[in-house]
């Protein structure tokens, strides 16, 4: 009797074993997104949001590695990094073969190889006017051809997508030729964008209308479920590839010890990721803390909560919580707008003026109560991690409130009866500064409140929403403002043109226009990234300075939390999202 | 000839009831005191400069101050640049024979020191190290200015128009009564977002506009109803017949026959709006920076809580919320007092 | 005047002011609302391309042909795409109007719930200690900013305590009810419930103010008897109006809430549309609020004159 039912507990528990083993449970990331989504047809997207989506979702051509530091590009969808001849001007793509598109009513039941066609089809996309590409100045004016047939698109209406064009060649299934019109060595950073995902010419056609609801990309995951903005929830793609974890770790003791635990391991490794977006600081951190989510970016006024100076607090490292803190290849800038009445000009006063405004700005302070130390003074328009970034670099406007005075007093800006300070000529002076409606905002407003009571200037607040900001900024009509520009990629050049004078209406919102500092920046257009470059660079910088026409102020710290059953998570500076390259520890992570 | 009688009016029984009402006595105190501060803040006798950094940034209040962490030191500007001339890159500065001046006149200027702040205060400090004492008594003074002002406007407006609709009807009444569907069908968050908009300037009058604009159309509703039952009243006609115009009769006449009604409706508003004031403020439309509320001290103390500096968001929310239980309790008083038939 | 005569005079009474809704709030934003074409456009975009966009928007059209398109999306129930995620309006709202839903109405039920008790409670001891403490308690309540109570709340039943989750939605509709939908819906209740209480219990007093209180009275009918079957239905008319105005104020109303514990209802996609200058999206939550708000107002004067006898269809 006791033997029967030993023998049968003896089954039952090899039964549960089995099943246990057989179904391994199921490795769910959960994760937070700040601001909402748009959609998720790539060629559409300009927040980093959904690109950090459609990372998953799609495939570029080529990426960056996800260790090496600086960023480094290496191949994704290409098999190799493509070959480069004629100075740049000539780009030869070989795809990997077998990749496949995740599986989707359009293509009936067959699997879909991504081919070289394919790419022709996605790069075409972006001239196209109806898609009015936020990420087709990368492409503009680069592909022989291709600007040519969106020109005629815009004409009849219809883009011609089954032209042929010298600038793309097909050469085989799996070969592309593409030609530049002049000299480009940051190409192949445009073909590493998640906006430049590889997709299908069915699926975009088969969905057409409502392409931002259906991405069907070739990528380690697809979507599953969206509730717009609220939740994502992704899903392994069972037509991807099979690829191996095998990242060169370098000498970062860190990374080795992420390549130690992932190397080898096929990727992805995570069944399931559940974005949430959560648009209170507050509810994401409490999230974050109770273990609802998995991982998180620190937003700035917690910092004091998780870090003591730049380490993690006892209270959190004893509980394995693991911080990741980078540069953010980003500035923060003050611009003047050059053809403000008031403020603009070159002549000596105004120069003056605008130089002793920016002369009062106390980034220290602004690093410490704002930003509560996430953030460090930055003077040089190109950031650290970008190629050209000079951290030692000088700044001739550093906070020197009593310096910036003398020099309005000398220029003639006496103070009127009221205490403030009048234009040379008697009339009134008022600064206006813009921001947006937000409660961050508010408190840069505070800031520069109180640096014009510095220099006894009157200071007026411009309250717009987001989109109205652009719009005034591109019409000329901001006169101060603290702006802020990521890196699209990580070169010089994507933060230097944000003084060129023929972008004066696009993103130059100072409206600077100076030949002088045109004509050298227009040298450094064709150059790669070199020590003449940097000269040259640096004199473009310090310009803007002398003239007062910029004030570069700081560079956020990108501070990441994650858990301790994350394994495998490295902050990228460039990389919108690294999840398919992460693992989850089941035994440890709280049961869903 | 009519003999003088003293017979006792509507408010001066109703003055008479609510003297022997304790609670509204003691809500009608306390709202008296709210509104001395205002005055005394407006004439600039206290509060006078709440922009004074006196404390350490998040200075804890003196009865907490044991509680000290990392960020309450004294804090310094400090101008690490190292000294010595600038690289120019071959440049020309236009400005280098000035600065040359000012640099050989006044070579001390980098030398930047703060001057000491204190450690605590006495309610605590914001995270500019502001006195939350003197900014909870200057935003009392905009919050009550702000919620009085705005609850005139609206007042104002809705007896205007319910005045007008009332007592007119026929089409006036018909266009009026088209004019409060439309308003009160509107989503409140779209027709805030709207008017806003179209006011662009951001500022005190922006946000009184915005609520008295919004908010008139209680008002109007009861008003129009008053009207229409007093304009066939035996005394308004009488009125009529004898040559009274018509901005007499519903000025003169029926007026001060719905003023409990509207006096109400008054406090109910200024109640109201001081409390959507914090709401204003939580989507971006608040006071402008100059300028401290209560609205906007609840909103920068939003992230201070789990940072464990509770006290901006304790003061604020703690002043706000006896000011209005104390005007609540008053309104009751007063409408007990004005119309002693709801009273059992 | 007969119930077809009286609804069809209402509903045709609902066009001059729907009119007026959809004007006000086309000249508002048309004039004032944004221009998203600057966004849209994305970080490097040049004059042409903002061109193409306004073009593609309908923007750059004159202003009575973008009403004319309005009216016609109003006839048709066609509100076209979101300009920010080129989504279907319908489809949008389809996806939102559930979870406002299941938020509010759990709270507006609740709500009446307790503040009929409590007003029925207060009524029949009224003037007494109890009655007093409950309205001032009530008072105070009612007197803390909404705000406060969601910071509050949350840091402390969802984040010390952990009695609830700190945020989160699910698509299971009694997972939402019984673990996301709590902590809002009770923090909702703190500002709501005092306001109702002291509304009803006016309705109430005014009831039993009447005459047949004191037949009833007089009769010898116990006095739970005349305040649960007498007074109450007689209150009740007032109270379901009440109620039912509410409702469309309400589904507008949580945006605080629904942005504190992310429930992706519609107060939040409001917000979110008029910061993206989505005007499709703003259009469409208009006329939908308001005729949702011409409906309530019809639906509780029907109540009204249906339930109290004494009212006759003019």
């Amino acid at each position: 009797m006791i033997n029967h039912m030993g023998r049968l507990l003896f089954i039952l528990l090899g039964l549960w074993v089995m099943g246990a083993w057989a179904a391994p449970p199921e490795k769910v990331l959960r994760l937070e997104l700040s601001a909402a989504e748009t959609g998720f047809d790539p060629v559409m997207t300009s927040d980093l949001n959904t690109a950090s989506i459609e990372q998953q979702l799609f495939e570029s051509l080529l990426t960056y590695d996800y260790l090496t530091r600086p960023v480094k590009l290496i191949p994704r969808l290409a098999a190799a990094m493509p070959i480069v001849t004629d100075q740049g001007k000539i780009w030869v793509f070989t795809l990997k073969q077998g990749v496949y598109f995740a599986p989707d009513p359009v293509f009936k039941g067959q699997k879909r190889e991504v081919t070289a066609q394919d790419v022709v089809y996605t790069l075409m996309r972006f001239m196209d006017p109806k898609n009015r590409s936020p990420y087709k100045f990368l492409v503009e004016g680069k592909i022989i051809g291709l600007d040519e047939l969106g020109e005629a698109a815009r004409r009849t209406g219809h883009f011609n997508y089954d032209a042929s064009i010298p600038g793309l060649e097909v050469l085989d299934r799996y070969t592309l030729k593409i030609r530049l019109k002049t000299t480009d060595y940051n190409f192949a950073h445009a073909m590493a964008q998640p906006m430049y995902g590889i997709v299908a010419r069915e699926a975009i056609e088969g969905y057409a209308g409502d392409t931002a609801s259906h991405p069907v990309g070739s990528g380690p995951y697809h979507l599953t479920r969206w509730t717009r903005s609220s939740l994502m929830v992704l899903e392994r793609n069972p037509n991807f590839r099979h690829e191996i974890w095998n990242f060169d770790p370098g000498n970062d003791p860190d990374s080795q010890n992420i390549a130690a635990q992932m190397r080898g391991k096929s990727i992805p490794q995570i069944d399931r990721i559940e974005v949430q977006v959560i648009e209170e600081a507050q509810s994401a951190w409490l999230s974050f803390g109770k273990g609802e989510l998995d991982m998180i970016g620190l937003a700035g006024q917690f910092a004091p909560m998780a870090l003591h100076g730049t380490h993690l607090k006892s209270s959190l490292a004893d509980r394995g919580i693991r911080l990741d803190r980078i540069s953010d290849p980003s500035i923060a800038y003050y611009f003047i707008n050059q053809q403000d009445p008031v403020l603009g000009g070159m002549s000596k006063e105004k120069i003056a003026l605008r130089r002793a405004i920016f002369m009062v700005q106390n980034d220290e302070e602004m690093i410490r109560v704002i930003h509560k130390g996430q953030a460090v003074r930055n003077a040089y328009p190109i950031p650290e991690g970008v190629a050209g970034a000079d951290p030692n670099y000088r700044s001739l406007l550093d906070y020197n409130p009593r310096e910036a005075n003398r020099l309005l007093d000398r220029m003639g800006y006496a103070k009127g009866p009221d205490g403030y300070r009048r234009q040379p000529d008697g009339q009134p002076l008022a600064v206006r500064y813009t921001s947006s409606l937000s409660s961050q905002d508010r408190e840069l407003d505070e800031m520069m409140k109180k640096a014009l009571d510095r220099l006894a200037i009157r200071f007026e607040s411009e309250k717009l929403k987001f989109p109205e900001i652009l719009k005034a900024e591109r019409q000329c009509r901001v006169q101060i403002r603290l702006s802020a520009w990521i890196a699209d990629y990580p070169d010089g050049d994507n933060f230097m043109q944000l003084w060129y004078g023929p972008h004066t209406h696009e993103n130059n919102g100072s409206c600077y226009q100076d030949p002088e500092w045109d004509r050298l920046y227009e040298k450094t257009l064709t150059m790669p990234a070199s020590p003449q470059r940097d000269a040259i660079y640096h004199q473009l910088a310090r310009l803007l300075e002398l003239k007062g026409v910029t004030k570069v102020s700081t560079t956020h710290i990108r501070n990441v939390l994650t858990h301790p059953w994350v394994i495998g998570y490295k902050a990228h500076p460039i990389l919108p999202s690294v999840w398919s390259l992460l693992d989850i520890d089941v035994s440890r992570a709280p049961r869903q | 000839m009519p003999i003088e009688r003293s017979s006792p009016g509507l408010w001066t029984l109703a003055w008479r009831r609510l003297r022997r009402d304790r609670v509204g006595m003691t809500a009608l105190l306390v709202v008296g005191c709210y509104l001395a501060v205002v005055m005394m803040a407006l004439m600039g006798w206290i509060a006078t400069d709440w922009t004074r950094e006196v404390g350490v940034n998040y200075a804890p209040p003196v009865f907490w101050a044991q509680d000290q962490d990392e960020t309450a030191q004294r804090s310094v500007i400090g101008n690490d640049t190292p000294d010595g001339p600038i690289a120019l890159y071959g440049l020309q500065d236009p400005l280098a024979p000035v600065l040359a001046a000012i640099r050989a006149q006044y070579p001390q200027d980098r030398d930047l020191v703060e001057a000491p702040r204190r450690l605590s205060l006495p309610l605590g400090g914001d995270k500019w190290g502001h006195d939350v004492w003197i900014k909870v008594i200057k935003g009392s003074e905009t919050s009550i200015l702000v919620g009085l002002v705005s609850a005139l406007l609206a007042t104002l407006l809705g007896t205007l128009m319910g005045a007008v609709a009332g007592y007119f009807g026929r089409w006036v009444d018909d266009g009026f009564n088209w004019l409060y569907g439309v308003f009160t069908a509107i989503p409140y968050l779209l027709l805030v977002f709207a008017i806003a908009a179209v006011l662009q300037q951001k500022g005190v009058v922006t946000l009184i506009l915005i609520l008295g604009l919004t908010g008139w159309t209680g008002v109007f509703r009861l008003v129009r109803a008053e009207y229409l039952k007093h304009k066939t009243r035996e005394y308004v006609l009488a009125a009529g017949a004898m040559g009274a115009s018509n901005t007499r009769r519903m000025f003169i006449h029926i007026l001060p026959n719905t003023s409990h009604v509207i006096l109400v409706q008054l406090s109910l508003n200024v109640i109201g709006f001081i409390k959507s004031e914090v709401i204003l403020s939580f989507l971006g439309f608040g006071v402008p920076v100059d300028v401290v509320s209560w609205g906007s001290m609840l909103n920068e103390a939003q992230n201070e809580l789990i940072l464990g500096k509770w006290w901006q968001l304790a003061a604020a929310g703690l002043a706000m919320a006896i000011l209005v239980t104390a005007f609540s309790m008053l309104t009751d008083a007063l409408r007990d007092a004005l119309d002693p038939k709801l009273k059992n | 005047m007969n119930l077809t005569a009286f609804l069809f005079r209402r509903l045709w009474q609902m066009v001059p002011t729907l009119l007026g809704v959809v004007l006000l709030v086309f000249l508002l934003f048309n004039w004032v609302g944004g221009d998203p074409a600057y966004v849209l456009a994305g970080k490097m975009a040049n004059p042409e391309d903002i061109a193409n966009i306004r073009h593609q928007l309908g923007i750059d059209r004159p202003m009575w042909e973008q009403l004319l398109i309005f009216i016609r999306q109003i006839v048709t129930g066609d509100f076209g795409n979101s300009w920010a995620t080129r989504e279907p309006v319908s489809e949008i709202f389809r996806t939102r109007l559930g979870p406002s839903l299941v938020l509010l109405i759990p709270m507006l039920l609740l709500e009446t719930l307790v503040a009929v008790v409590v007003a029925l409670i207060v009524s029949a001891v009224r003037g007494s200690v109890l009655d007093r403490t409950l309205m001032v308690t009530s008072t105070v309540v009612m007197s803390i900013s909404l705000l406060v109570y969601i910071i509050v709340g949350q840091y402390v039943f969802a984040s010390l305590l952990g009695w609830f989750p700190v945020k989160g939605w699910s698509d299971n509709l009694w997972r939402n009810l019984t673990t996301y939908a709590v902590l809002p819906v009770l923090l909702g209740l703190m500002v709501s419930i005092a306001p109702s209480v002291r509304l009803y219990r006016t309705f109430i007093l005014d009831e039993i103010g009447q005459d047949y209180v004191r037949t009833a009275r007089a009769k010898g009918l116990s006095e739970p008897r005349i305040l649960l079957v007498h007074v109450l239905r007689n209150a009740a008319i007032p109270i379901v109006t009440n109620v039912l105005m509410g409702l469309p104020v309400l589904l507008t109303g949580a945006f605080l809430l629904e942005r504190f514990f992310a429930i992706p209802g519609i107060g939040r996609e409001i917000i979110l549309a008029v910061e993206r200058s989505d005007f499709p999206i703003i259009k469409a939550a208009t006329v939908y609020v308001a005729v949702a708000t011409l409906f309530a107002n019809l639906l509780g004067d029907l109540l009204y004159r249906a339930l109290d006898p004494r009212v006759h269809f003019e």
